[in-house]
């Protein structure tokens, strides 16, 4: 063999490794996703902070590569990626967001009117909707019950509890649930307006009384014990939940709420979306089932939001004058803190400018969060 | 010279404060480490059961050495790793320290939820997991599992007589007690006509270092998509937890409000002589008006227009912390004596 032939061989095997030689549609159209979704996150400033690392991750996740054992792919053991994806896979990353999501909730609209958490409750039927049309749709119950928690609209919860019924599934719902959390402000006002008068829209609700510290502190201890006693599955979502939330409001642990509220947050967030889009590998992602699951996700975000809206009307037959709640808050059951609250209060303002909705809209949205973890408790305790 | 005095004074009083508060966390820590200890005890060999026992090795698995012998299965119940080494077993209740489990190796540690096999070949020499006792096919075969101290019984089992050749003799769930399986058979109805109501059970496909049950489906799904497949009862029952659970957790901070109200109004009575309707009325006050006097306040004391351009030359005011207490960063003050 001579020089010029060995260079040229070397070139063509060097060709053969490279991204071009390797590429098929599928990695343009989940190239493509991503781009979307980092537009999404700095055009239109739709839930940034998730969608940034999630539309980078499914482009790091999509660079096609031959597959050498080069231990280059977030599948292969060993691989830089696939020891960060370990948190996602085995489940430890969403306990810690939820450990800073407790760090960070003021739950003193809650406390102040318990009775929003109700409203919370009631969005949890998208879940169960959306677990039904799975069903119809030819899932197996546990590969539904990852779907429908896509209706809890929580990130982490939709990631642990996928992980543990149906990994196989757990990139497709996970990409779903935050896409679909991000698309909130596009979903959720039409069926606000559909489903309410205009008399309802200008309800005015009684001004929150102000929450001592003893009850704030009391809360997370309380919240523990029953919701815990009653579904110990849903333990390491609720247990980091209410500890996070007890070292922000017990008042003594100021450095370690920080900790949990920013930097401890922030990484996970960083190691979660970037992992998560890069499971998305064209070869693993595109499938039927997963456009199947993207369109029972938003499904699921329409009977979570409708259910919300619809259960306050129904809760208003029974509340005196003076006491009735704004049905356009019903939405922020539906879990995704605080753009559903956001929502409640940008629509109210436009029917009553003076109108503020925002303080009662965190209510059921924290009482969403909770919901949400029972439910996927519940669902891990029968399917798991 | 009073005010060196007093320095002092002040010096010696933190040293004290922070002498005492390490005292309390050495007090705390060592409570702790108490309290992980006993955890760590708990974890041990307590959680070992006897799971599975093989008497008559006609055809079956082999050792090492391509040999047959029977063979008894220890399973490690609990969700830590436990390591069995120091540990006895025997066939014989009056001689309980028959084989010690030797000490040292790396295989004796069985993960949570794993497995043990040790061979009961009356070949100790053959290793860390060959018994120097064997188990006899026309009687009964009595073995027991001792903690490292020779006394206390961990799990023991009587292996009937008349054994059949190359089935094995096993827990119905791998770990099970006899409790466990009352428990079961009191919330599944179904459970005794699949399974029967035996702790103890036969197995032809025997499953040595391996679940004594072995799933070819999974039997929940299964169940559901028997009873339920559409749906509905999951829908139901699930949501009538969440309800009920954020139903308790209303009624709960209801009462919570009503009492902390109540002491408020109390408070606000004796601390301003006012009558109760109007301590009702400063209570009942919302927040908003609270978060306007604070952005308020924020804005004329703390507000800048470009805060962090400003040089000031006021002084900060630095809150007590043991991180930057300045008795562990200066030198003592030379004390004259």
């Amino acid at each position: 063999m001579n020089f010029s032939s060995f260079l040229v061989e070397n070139l063509q095997t060097f060709l053969t490794y490279t991204g071009f030689a390797n590429l098929t549609t599928g990695h343009l159209v989940m190239i493509a996703v991503g781009l979307f979704f980092i537009y999404l996150a700095v055009a239109k400033e739709f839930e940034p902070m998730l969608l940034i690392p999630i539309g980078f991750g499914i482009l790091i996740g999509n660079i096609p590569f031959k597959d050498a054992g080069l231990q280059l792919g977030i599948y292969e053991e060993g691989s830089v990626f696939n020891i960060l994806y370990q948190g996602v896979t085995q489940g430890w990353y969403p306990p810690l967001i939820f450990l800073g999501i407790g760090a960070m909730t003021d739950f003193s609209a809650l406390i102040s009117n318990p009775k929003l958490m109700l409203i919370g409750a009631a969005a949890q039927f998208g879940i169960f909707g959306a677990y039904i049309l799975a069903l119809f749709c030819g899932f197996e119950p546990n590969q539904a019950g990852a779907i429908g928690i896509i209706g809890g609209a929580d990130g982490p919860t939709a990631i642990f509890l996928s992980s543990k019924l149906a990994p196989d599934l757990m990139g497709a719902v996970a990409i779903s649930a935050y896409s679909y959390m991000a698309l909130v402000p596009v979903i959720q006002p039409p069926l606000m307006r559909l489903l309410t008068t205009k008399k309802e829209r200008l309800i005015r609700m009684k001004p929150p009384r102000v929450v001592s510290q003893t009850e704030k502190i009391l809360f997370p201890i309380f919240g523990l014990l029953l919701t815990c006693f009653l579904v110990p599955s849903g333990l390491p979502l609720l247990g980091m939940l209410f500890f996070g939330n007890l070292l922000k409001e017990s008042g003594v642990t100021r450095r370690l709420a920080e900790t949990a509220r920013g930097p401890l947050i922030d990484t996970i967030t960083i190691l979660l979306g970037i992992t998560v889009g890069a499971s998305t590998q064209a070869t693993q992602f595109l499938t039927l089932n997963s456009i199947t699951i993207f369109a029972l996700g938003a499904l699921s975000f329409i009977i979570a939001t409708s259910a919300g809206v619809l259960f306050v009307k129904f809760f208003n037959l029974f509340l005196k004058t003076g006491n009735k709640i704004n049905p356009l808050i019903g939405n922020s059951g539906v879990s995704a803190v605080p753009d559903s609250a956001r929502i409640s209060q940008t629509v109210g303002l436009e029917y009553d400018p003076t109108n503020y909705l925002l303080m009662h809209a965190m209510g059921p949205n924290v009482a969403g969060v909770i919901g949400s973890a029972v439910a996927a408790g519940i669902l891990l305790g029968f399917l798991g | 010279m009073n005010r060196m005095i007093m320095k002092k004074r002040s010096i010696l009083k933190e040293r004290e404060k922070t002498q005492r508060r390490k005292g309390k966390t050495i007090l705390l820590l060592s409570f702790v480490l108490l309290l992980s200890s006993v955890a760590v005890r708990a974890q041990r060999t307590t959680f070992l059961k006897i799971n599975e026992v093989l008497v008559i090795n006609e055809d079956n698995f082999v050792d090492d050495y391509g040999k047959k012998y029977p063979w008894l299965e220890i399973y490690n119940a609990s969700p830590g790793t436990v390591d069995i080494a120091g540990c006895f077993l025997t066939n014989d209740i009056s001689h309980p320290k028959m084989y010690m489990i030797p000490k040292g190796d790396v295989l004796t540690k069985i993960k949570p939820r794993q497995h043990a096999l040790f061979w009961a070949d009356d070949k100790a020499t053959h290793g860390t997991f060959h018994l120097n006792f064997t188990l006899h096919p026309g009687k009964p075969n009595f073995i027991a599992l001792f903690d490292s101290d020779g006394a206390t019984l961990i799990d023991s089992v009587t292996v009937p007589a008349g054994q059949r050749a190359d089935v094995s003799y096993g827990l119905i769930e791998d770990g099970w007690t006899q409790k466990r399986l009352d428990e079961e058979l009191r919330l599944n109805s179904s459970y005794k006509d699949k399974k029967g109501d035996a702790l103890w059970v036969h197995y032809e496909k025997v499953t040595p270092s391996s679940n004594n049950k072995i799933l070819d489906t999974n039997e929940k799904i299964e169940n559901f998509k028997e009873n339920d497949s559409q749906g509905l009862g999951m829908m139901f029952t699930a949501m009538g937890v969440v309800f009920s659970g954020l139903i308790l957790l209303y009624l709960i901070f209801k009462m919570v409000g009503i009492i902390a109200v109540s002491m408020s109004h109390r408070r606000a009575m004796k601390a301003s002589g006012m009558t109760k309707e109007e301590a009702k009325g400063i209570t009942e006050q919302s927040g908003d008006i609270y978060a306007a006097i604070a952005i308020a306040i924020y804005e004329v004391t703390e507000m800048h227009d470009d805060e962090n351009t400003i040089l000031t030359i006021k002084n900060t005011a630095r809150n007590y912390s043991p991180w930057s207490s300045k008795i562990y960063t200066l030198r003592e003050l030379p004390i004259k004596k």
